[in-house]
């Protein structure tokens, strides 16, 4: 099956999307957007990859033998550490609510009207 | 497609299920650590060792900790305001 | 908006994009023909230009060292957003002691435990020190060797508990690392253009292939990324530890 690593994007950013959807508590939403963007990152790389070549580091062996697409690696590599910090700031923002409203419900927490 | 990429696609898309189903975010923690580490294998199979390094650091151990603290500082009920 | 209507119209946004979906997922390149040219062209280019072997690094520190100044900058301000949320609504003093639940014994720290982690947060930060220092010869660069520095710290809590940890890791410290890192890397743009030559690009030496001072100016915009990353993500431990600290009495 040479579709998987789409079919399996596909359904990362899908399931993700209805975990935030139908998500009770803050804290769990954001450990679900973190599958959405984890589809992201497994979309770039397959799109990279190719059979028979080697990591893009020429140290054990000399420049010009088949290698994986670096550029898309450099992409990835920034986000997830970037991605990370994002999320740690979407946790404060969670606590935060937490302490002037007292749940993390979204149900709960109406729009103000 | 070899039978090892096939497979860890296959867990990596199970692992994103579970850490959406689990709906508990105390259980959740343990999800997002064992999704980090498989998308850390699977990066891996993928012929890509740096982005596998940063993702086995940052999803398996910094992120699932912060997600503890959270945790323990909402259970701890410190409500000021 | 009540949960059964968000569904119903997630359900009916699938539906709509249901039946292109065989359509793009047939007309994606068959996986592994790697048809991207950029890569190859970065490939055959980079140790002939540079004399790196990292081809990573290599994007990420000069041919698109750009796109990574934006990074550092959006990780600057999520820590900062970060410290502002949750520093402002402590205040500064510093009790330095752990929360406790009510009813709840603390148990005391392993003695395994705090020997392991002893034992193992110097040697991580050394390795962390090591990845981050060969970015431009074998897989590694400033990110990673940051945020294995990173957990080095989380070692050292699990090792030592709040108390003895939050008196050992100074804000100020960490705060001017992460800072400047950023800076270094912004500012390490400008020394190019002493000599005519536009920001950021890669006048130095390049060096040797293969050696540790290979690779110009990625090796002081690789130590800049790696300051920020690591003071960055020391000041979100801190900053998230500290709100599970007791209240103050005094208060």
């Amino acid at each position: 099956m040479t579709v998987l690593p789409w079919a399996v994007c596909v359904w990362l950013f899908v399931i993700g999307l209805y975990g935030i959807i139908t998500s009770r508590n803050y804290v769990h939403l954001i450990g679900c957007l973190s599958v959405v963007q984890s589809a992201t990152y497994v979309l770039l790389l397959a799109a990279g990859f190719r059979w028979g070549a080697a990591a893009p580091i020429f140290y054990d062996h000399p420049p010009g033998t088949p290698a994986v697409d670096p550029v898309v690696q450099a992409l990835v590599l920034t986000d997830i550490v970037i991605g990370a910090a994002v999320t740690a700031l979407l946790l404060a923002l969670a606590l935060q609510l937490h302490r002037r409203k007292g749940s993390l419900d979204p149900e709960e927490l109406r729009a103000m009207r | 497609m070899s039978l090892l990429l096939y497979m860890l696609f296959l867990l990596t898309a199970a692992a994103g299920a579970g850490v959406v189903l689990s709906r508990d975010p105390r259980r959740q923690v343990l999800a997002l650590s064992a999704n980090g580490l498989v998308l850390a294998l699977l990066f891996f199979a993928l012929q890509a060792p740096d982005v596998a390094f940063s993702e086995l650091v940052v999803g398996t151990a910094a992120l699932p900790l912060l997600y503890l603290v959270v945790l323990a500082s909402i259970r701890g009920g410190r409500t000021r305001d | 908006m009540p949960p059964r209507l968000r569904l119903a119209l997630f359900a009916l946004a699938l539906a709509c994009i249901a039946p292109a979906l065989p359509r793009v997922i047939g007309a994606m390149p068959v996986f592994g023909s790697h048809p991207l040219p950029y890569g190859d062209i970065i490939n055959r280019l980079a140790p002939v230009q540079r004399h790196v072997t990292n081809m990573v690094s290599a994007v990420n520190f000069d041919y698109r060292g750009f796109d990574t100044l934006g990074e550092e900058m959006m990780l600057m301000v999520a820590v900062t957003g970060t410290a502002v949320l949750l520093r402002g609504h402590r205040g500064e003093s510093l009790t330095a002691l752990p929360a406790t639940v009510p009813g709840r014994r603390i148990p005391p720290h392993s003695e395994a435990l705090v020997l392991t982690a002893r034992w193992f947060a110097p040697l991580t930060i050394l390795f962390g020190l090591y990845v981050a220092l060969h970015a431009t010869v074998t897989p590694g660069g400033g990110f990673q060797g940051g945020v294995i520095i990173a957990s080095a710290l989380l070692l050292l809590y699990l090792g030592e508990g709040y108390s003895g940890w939050r008196r050992f890791m100074r804000t100020e410290a960490l705060d001017a690392i992460e800072g400047g890192g950023s800076a270094a890397y912004a500012l390490a743009g400008l020394a190019p253009m002493l000599t005519g030559a536009e920001y950021l690009q890669n006048t130095l030496p390049p060096g040797q292939l293969k050696s540790l001072l290979s690779g110009g100016l990625m090796l002081i915009l690789n130590a800049g990324v790696a300051c920020a990353v690591a003071g960055g993500f020391g000041i979100l431990f801190v900053e998230f530890l500290e709100e599970t600290r007791a209240e103050d009495p005094n208060q």
